[in-house]
């Protein structure tokens, strides 16, 4: 039968594949020199989430485990949450290194799929807060019983004549619509959608001093750039945790330690990888720099480098050396 | 009887604003985000088993876990061979020089030395951008998806054009598929196929197995009928027919279909990233996170070559048969010279980037990259910082006074009076037929408990819509009645179509802020060529006779634009507002991530968020049916309207 393509695409066929067997015979020199892969480390995948910190985190994690380890890493951009579980219990998300759900993890782990290998050492603080400028201006804004009071400030086209309450992104932690209706607030929630769209919020509103409440979170690259915003964080009313199955009771979020999470695959290797994924440990402020320096446009190779080379201590601590 | 038609309209209109004012805010059917229904808390428990039933059902372990599998190293394959080291190496068994000199040599070989030229410098440029290992991994994913793709869709397409029984059941999902949402059905897939390279393959096939299906079907069915007739006549069996005269007859247009095949597949490049894609997506999606414009159009200048690069190279291999005129001897013997040494020249490079490093591995220090990112950074710096007051402005005009009154008048409604309304639209435009199926569709998206963010999605893209057809009818006319416009415009439309939506949606973030103007404006980026195409070549169809005739009579221009050029295109103006819709519609739900809400912030949600994973999958399909209902409605308006 006479090809689709003729006689042409034969011959093309025939040179491509006379490359390959000749690619298949020629030496693999290049791989000797292109440098060497060593150590009882294997092969192994880090998830990439995300926001800043995280990319600082993982970052670290990746650079440390290939200079010190000789891993060979792969970092796989992917959504938090259960798409990463669910490439963790595929094979081909090995780590989370930073998990702030709040066991919602639990079908994956009861099943063995995805193993909690301890905390990461960040605290995670979750709130509202307001453009730090309003705090000088309106010193009892941040008392969440005077939110009402200057709801009308915060108008927009899209929040239907309430103030505009702007809630984080898809995937995180978001508690607003139950916060306005605990707290009785006159606020409609915005799903803004992404931490860019936050930071834009933030910025033009301090900038040009209007109104803005908005979802914001420690530790996070934006209190760099705005260094007054934590002052800025409303107070809620404590929850009540005496019934926390109550859907509709929660007033704030709670300030949560997070979780590195990791694959059975990881977790039965045992290997160094394993060790260093497990003691990897660090504080909100080491997170902040580096991830300060990436926003400030070095490339994550770059700025975790430089965060291990002036650390060289912790990161002993990590690799048992 | 027309005149009678428009009444009805009116009339119906006007009582659908009364009964929604008279009645605004009751039966709603608004729930909070994160409430379910009992239909959507089942969904989610459902899906919930399944991921649980992964290691254990038989259905996965015979049927979907193999699948994936076969699919996963297929890809790896490719992968291997040109974007990511191979298992117990260091570099991919072809380097980037390889990759250059095979790809000259083949598209050389295929067409003529200036496509290659293109393609070779296309190439660099991707490597230039600093790109190369996700150019590579795009074309790795591309390759996977098209070469599937053709191998299903090519034989179920000659069927398809030898049988009108097949063709009659292929139909309804080749519509359909035209219509689906690309963000609607990622999240299905990866339930079943979980994320990485198998789901956003399959997810890419879903979307170009009906382009092969269609194309060679419809190359089958408008063959020359006579040589059929002869080789029958000579007792030549179904297969001999098939093989010997129909495909070879219909071949040039095959290779048509698969250059389109290719480009729906390119098309898929970055929002398969969603799902774990490899390849260009990836940085795409990163900058909107990071919110970095300049990252974000490297990848997507990276895209538009990479997908200039596909498209010259298949659209040339199937242009350069079609001469008449037999080369000379002496071309013949120039070409096949010109052909054995670039043949030797692939060949030697192929053996460099397996040996030399510099041929492997594209060195970091030839990159333009830095500097690309600093001037787009500095023009969007520069446009935010000057014209946010003007797009703001329009935005608060746009929200005011139209968003925000459709919103109240579709949402704020009784969802009986909406889907009243809606069925009444159906009825005088597209008939009885037509009004049942907007009924049944409607009342599905009600029953599903999504209906008010259905509606908050149904204005964003009946306003995008609006927008879309204000400036597209107006390029379009322009276009259409001046070559010189569409010489103008035409790169612009072309690159505009292969640009990724999400490419463009960071810099409307920043003009608009988290609103959901910021949805409907890149909707309206999105649909725009695709409107201005159809209505330029609805405007360039009109008879000539009609207009001499016009001008004679000694009309002015601005009536033979109003009087004819465009009650003759009506049908196809018509059709232009219905892709138009189609296509803002699968974009403002990508408006979820930059605070647009409506079902795609759901679907968008549902991913991510194990309590509202049912609430996604069902927001996805009312996507759909929202998208259903639309199309029908028009194309049988425009059907009727003939």
């Amino acid at each position: 039968m006479k090809s689709l393509f003729g006689r042409r695409s034969a011959v093309v066929t025939v040179v491509i594949a006379a490359a390959l067997i000749l690619s298949g015979c020629s030496s693999s020199s290049v791989n000797d020199s292109a440098g060497e892969a060593s150590g009882d480390c294997g092969s192994y995948a880090i998830a990439m989430h995300a926001w800043g910190g995280y990319t600082a985190s993982a970052q670290v994690l990746a650079e440390v485990a290939k200079q010190e380890l000789g891993c060979t890493i792969t970092q796989t951009t992917l959504e938090e949450g259960p798409v990463s579980y669910d490439a963790m219990e595929a094979g081909t998300i090995d780590v989370v290194i930073e998990d702030w759900g709040g066991g919602r993890w639990k079908d994956w782990t009861d099943r063995g799929a995805v193993v909690e290998a301890g905390e990461n050492g960040n605290i995670g603080i979750i709130g509202m807060y307001v453009a730090p400028w309003m705090v000088e201006k309106y010193p009892d804004i941040t008392d969440s019983k005077n939110l009402n009071k200057y709801a009308a400030m915060f108008k927009t086209a899209d929040s239907g004549g309430k103030g505009a309450w702007f809630e984080g992104p898809t995937g995180y932690t978001t508690i607003g619509e139950k916060m306005v209706s605990a707290n009785k607030l006159n606020f409609k929630v915005i799903f803004s959608g992404s931490e860019a769209a936050l930071v834009d919020g933030f910025i033009k509103a301090e900038a040009n001093k209007t109104a803005f409440i908005g979802y914001a979170w420690q530790p996070w690259t934006l209190h760099s750039k705005l260094p007054t915003l934590e002052a800025a964080r409303v107070v809620f009313p404590a929850n009540d945790w005496s019934d926390p199955a109550a859907a509709s009771g929660l007033t704030d979020y709670p300030s949560t330690p997070l979780l590195k999470l990791i694959s059975k695959k990881l977790n039965d290797a045992n290997d160094s990888f394993t060790s260093l994924v497990k003691n990897f440990s660090w504080t909100n402020a080491d997170q902040n720099s580096v991830a300060a320096d990436l926003e400030g446009g070095m490339t994550a190779e770059e700025a975790a480098k430089k965060w291990i080379a002036a650390n060289a201590a912790t990161v002993a601590s990590w690799i048992g050396k | 009887m027309k005149l009678r038609k428009s009444y009805l309209l009116l009339a119906s209109v006007t009582v659908w604003i009364l009964l929604g004012r008279l009645l605004n805010g009751t039966h709603t059917l608004q729930i909070a985000t994160y409430e379910n229904t009992s239909f959507t808390s089942y969904v989610g428990k459902k899906a919930l088993e399944l991921r649980g039933n992964r290691t254990e059902s038989p259905a996965f372990i015979y049927f979907f876990n193999p699948i994936r599998g076969a699919i996963d190293g297929f890809v790896q394959g490719i992968r291997n061979l040109i974007a990511v080291p191979a298992p117990n190496s260091l570099i991919p068994i072809i380097g980037w020089l390889g990759v250059v000199g095979l790809v000259a040599f083949a598209v050389y070989a295929t067409s003529q030395w200036r496509t290659a030229l293109l393609s070779v410098s296309l190439l660099l440029a991707c490597g230039a951008l600093g790109m190369w290992q996700f150019t590579m991994d795009s074309i790795a994913m591309t390759l996977a998806a098209v070469l599937l793709s053709l191998a299903i869709g090519i034989p179920l397409g000659i069927w398809a054009g030898l049988s009108d029984r097949v063709l009659k059941i292929f139909t309804p999902f080749l519509d359909l598929a035209q219509i689906l949402p690309t963000l609607v059905y990622m999240a299905p897939i990866a339930l079943v196929f979980m994320i990485g390279a198998a789901s956003a393959t399959i997810a890419t096939m879903i979307y170009s197995i009906p382009i092969a299906i269609r194309i060679t079907s419809h190359a089958i069915r408008n063959l020359n009928q006579s040589p059929i007739e002869a080789a029958e006549s000579m007792g030549s069996t179904q297969k001999q027919k098939l093989s010997k005269v129909q495909i070879p007859m219909a071949k040039q247009m095959i290779v048509l279909g698969i250059n389109q095949t290719v480009m729906a597949a390119v098309s898929f490049v970055v929002i398969a990233a969603l799902i774990g894609a490899p390849g260009l997506g990836k940085p795409v999606i990163e900058a909107l996170i990071i919110r970095n414009v300049g990252q974000g159009f490297v990848a997507g200048f990276a895209v538009v070559f990479l997908a200039i690069l596909l498209d010259r190279s298949t659209s040339a291999a199937a242009k350069s048969q079609t001469s008449f005129i037999p080369p000379t001897e002496k071309q013949i013997k120039t070409k096949r010279i010109i052909l054995i040494v670039s043949a030797i020249l692939a060949v030697v490079s192929v053996f460099m980037s397996r040996t030399m490093l510099w041929a492997a591995v594209w060195p970091k220090e030839v990159t333009i990259a830095p500097q690309v990112a600093r001037v787009t950074n500095n023009i969007t710096g520069w446009i935010l910082e000057n014209l946010t007051i003007f797009t703001v402005g329009f935005k608060d005009l746009i929200s005011y006074s139209v968003l925000n009154p459709l919103e109240t008048q579709l949402a704020a409604s009784p969802w009986y009076v909406t889907v009243g309304m809606i069925v009444a639209l159906a009825l005088i435009i597209g008939g009885t037929r037509t009004a049942i199926l907007a009924f049944v569709l409607a009342m599905a998206i009600v029953l599903s408990g999504l209906w008010y963010e259905a509606m908050l999605t149904l204005t964003q893209t009946i306003v995008g819509c609006m927008l879309t057809m204000i400036i597209g009818l107006a390029l379009g006319i322009w276009t259409g009645r001046s070559d010189r416009a569409l010489r103008v415009l035409r790169p612009f439309l072309d690159a505009g179509q292969t640009l990724p939506a999400f490419v463009y949606l960071v810099p409307m973030l920043g003009l608009f802020g988290p609103t959901r103007f910021t949805a409907i404006a890149t909707g309206i980026v999105y649909a725009i060529p695709v409107v201005v195409k159809i209505v330029s070549e609805g405007i360039r169809a009109v008879p000539h006779a009609l207009i001499e005739a016009a001008t004679a009579a000694g009309s002015t221009t601005r009536q033979i634009i109003t009087k004819v050029q465009l009650p003759a295109a009506k049908k196809t103006i018509l059709l232009a507002t219905n892709q138009g819709l189609i296509y803002v519609l699968a974009v403002v739900v990508i408006g979820g991530f930059v605070g647009a809400g409506g079902l795609g912030y759901l679907v968008i949600a549902g991913n991510s968020k194990p309590e509202l994973q049912g609430k996604g999958l069902i927001a996805g399909v009312a996507i759909l049916l929202l998208g259903v209902i639309f199309d029908r409605i028009m194309q049988a308006g425009a059907r009727r309207s003939t």
